[in-house]
């Protein structure tokens, strides 16, 4: 029948272009990083065989681990400090019942700016000498902090600035969650006299649970690759101190141009990131009503 | 225990209150960023840190005249611009396909481009533009850029193509209208909206997006953000100078978020979250 042919030639090359930009710059780039991953390369970047020699190197590699250890310490605190308080300002953002668009916009505004200029913000706020930070601490009679400069203080300080700018996402996301609970639950509730805790802890938050996972996703995904803020703030310093297995990746492959062993680390994350989100589909399937 | 009218009154009382609280806080930082950036040079780095001032201009004056800051901006249009009009161009059509055939390539395409970490592409791309000599090329830098707001396109699209009634298609294919037809002349326009919404949330992702033209760009296409290593180079003894950039540069996505608040939280959400 030669309409349906021309009704599926046309579909096709509707979707054509994408599906050849796709191949071409996403899924062979892909294979072709993991494909350079089992490669060895000489000091001067020729390849000089083939096998496991960069995971060998990674499994040993000091570096590697320190990396998964920053990544890791990162994301857990960036996560469970977005999701408390996302999770606290989505309630009083329910409560208000009206939010002017004035307010979403100012509660939107951290986090569409480039995380970049967040950088460059709280570079100068918390500089240790002349920051406005540490003018703050000493008012109140604290001691000053080194905060980016400080090699213990330094993971922490960038979970605050992360959550200084992802906290309200959260809090629109779950606020989105919070909108689409049935009412005629709480109606039960209150006819049933539950206390206002025991509504929040029995009813809200479990049925909660489906959206707080799903921000737990999309957190994870970026946390886990966590890399502007880093790379405009401290570059992985003091010393090692917040060197993420992205920022080790990249400064592999465009510091020290040892691409093969780069494409360890970056198929390495990879395989991170997409465990950690299909850990959490499955719980979502779990507490998903 | 049902709780008496006073009682809420004082809870919506201290709601108020705590939700001012959070606000001041989600303003403070970026408040202080673009005073900094009015302050006199001379001033921003006094300690303690003062907040009356007079108010200048000059930061923005030495900016544009001491470092290429136009071109850099010009640069960010052009790559920014043009992989969001690649996005939509190469999005859109994928998109209806998707959403008319219930094919699911595009939005697992879309998905993995949006979980892997840049530099794994950035990596073979860097190979790759080397050797066909793209390296700091615009072309380079559009492309790239265009993995960013391809998937965001589709993303927003695909719901709002799915809620089209199906039987309007239908229609159309019994009168005798082509696919291609019934995309353009009836599809596009009743996704006009989310047009808009993908429109904007691609330039504001390819806007901020600071990986790639780092590495892919040259003296020539910098872009502004990643222009940013330099300010901050310089920033060491400008803070006024650094905080009048960062400003700038936060501007374009700020007043674009602002236009589509309401959608926002859907879309960046890919759909799980209706805002």
């Amino acid at each position: 029948m030669k309409v349906e042919h021309d009704h599926r030639g046309q579909m096709a090359a509707m979707s054509m272009p994408a599906l050849v930009f796709t191949i071409g710059m996403i899924a062979f780039p892909f294979l072709y990083t993991i494909w350079m991953s089992f490669q060895s390369y000489s000091s001067t970047g020729q390849v000089t065989g083939w096998g496991g020699e960069n995971y060998l190197r990674m499994v040993a590699d000091g570096e590697f681990w320190n990396g998964i250890w920053i990544t890791f310490y990162l994301y857990v605190l960036s996560l469970v400090m977005q999701l408390v308080l996302g999770t606290s300002l989505a309630l009083l953002l329910f409560r208000a019942k009206r939010l002017p668009g004035i307010v979403r916009s100012l509660f939107i505004s951290p986090f569409m700016m480039p995380p970049v200029v967040a950088g460059m913000m709280w570079l100068v706020i918390l500089d240790p000498s002349l920051g406005a930070a540490n003018w703050i601490l000493t008012s109140l009679g604290l001691p000053p902090s080194a905060w980016l400069a400080s090699p213990v203080l330094v993971v922490p300080t960038l979970a605050l600035i992360d959550t200084w700018q992802w906290t309200p996402y959260v809090a629109l996301i779950v606020l989105g969650g919070l909108q689409s609970l049935p009412p005629s639950v709480y109606e039960a509730a209150e006819i049933d006299g539950a206390s206002r805790r025991a509504v929040f802890w029995r009813i809200t938050l479990p049925l909660l649970l489906p959206t707080l996972v799903t921000a737990m996703v999309l957190r994870s995904v970026d946390l886990l690759r966590f890399f502007d803020l880093i790379y405009i703030t401290t570059q992985g310093g003091p010393s090692n101190h917040s060197m993420t297995l992205n920022i080790y990746g990249f400064r592999t492959g465009f510091e020290f141009f040892q691409l093969g062993y780069a494409g360890a680390l970056m198929v390495t994350l990879s395989v991170l990131v997409l465990g950690a989100v299909m850990a959490f589909n499955r719980l979502r399937n779990a507490v998903e009503w | 225990m049902a709780t008496k009218p006073s009682d809420s009154r004082w809870l919506d009382c201290i709601n108020v209150i705590l939700l001012v609280l959070a606000g001041v806080i989600v303003m403070t930082p970026t408040a202080w960023m673009v005073l900094s950036s009015f302050k006199p040079s001379h001033e921003v780095t006094a300690y303690p840190p003062t907040l009356i001032f007079a108010p200048t201009v000059e930061n923005y004056v030495t900016l544009s005249e001491q470092t290429p800051f136009l071109s850099y901006a010009v640069n960010s249009l052009i790559v920014t611009v043009g992989s969001t009009l690649f996005g939509l161009l190469f999005g859109a059509p994928a998109a209806f396909v998707a959403s008319w055939t219930r094919i699911t390539w595009p939005a697992v395409v879309a998905l993995m481009a949006r979980m892997a970490p840049g530099t794994l592409f950035l990596l073979p791309w860097y190979v790759m533009f080397r050797q066909v000599d793209m390296i700091g090329s615009y072309w380079a830098l559009i492309l790239t850029h265009a993995v960013i707001t391809l998937p965001i396109v589709i993303w927003v699209l695909l719901p709002y193509f799915d809620n089209i009634p199906r039987s309007i298609f239908e229609a159309a294919q019994v009168d005798g209208c082509s696919p291609f037809r019934i995309f353009r002349r009836i599809a596009l326009p009743l996704v006009a909206s989310g047009l808009a919404v993908s429109a904007i949330l691609a330039f504001v992702f390819s806007w901020n997006f600071f990986l790639f033209s780092l590495v892919l760009s040259n003296s020539q296409t910098k872009t502004l953000i990643a222009a940013s290593f330099n300010f901050i180079g310089e920033g060491s003894t400008n803070w006024g100078g650094l905080m009048a950039a960062a400003t700038i540069i936060a501007l374009p996505p700020l007043l674009l978020a602002a236009i589509v608040q309401r959608w926002l939280i859907s879309g960046l959400t890919l759909g799980a979250v209706k805002g």
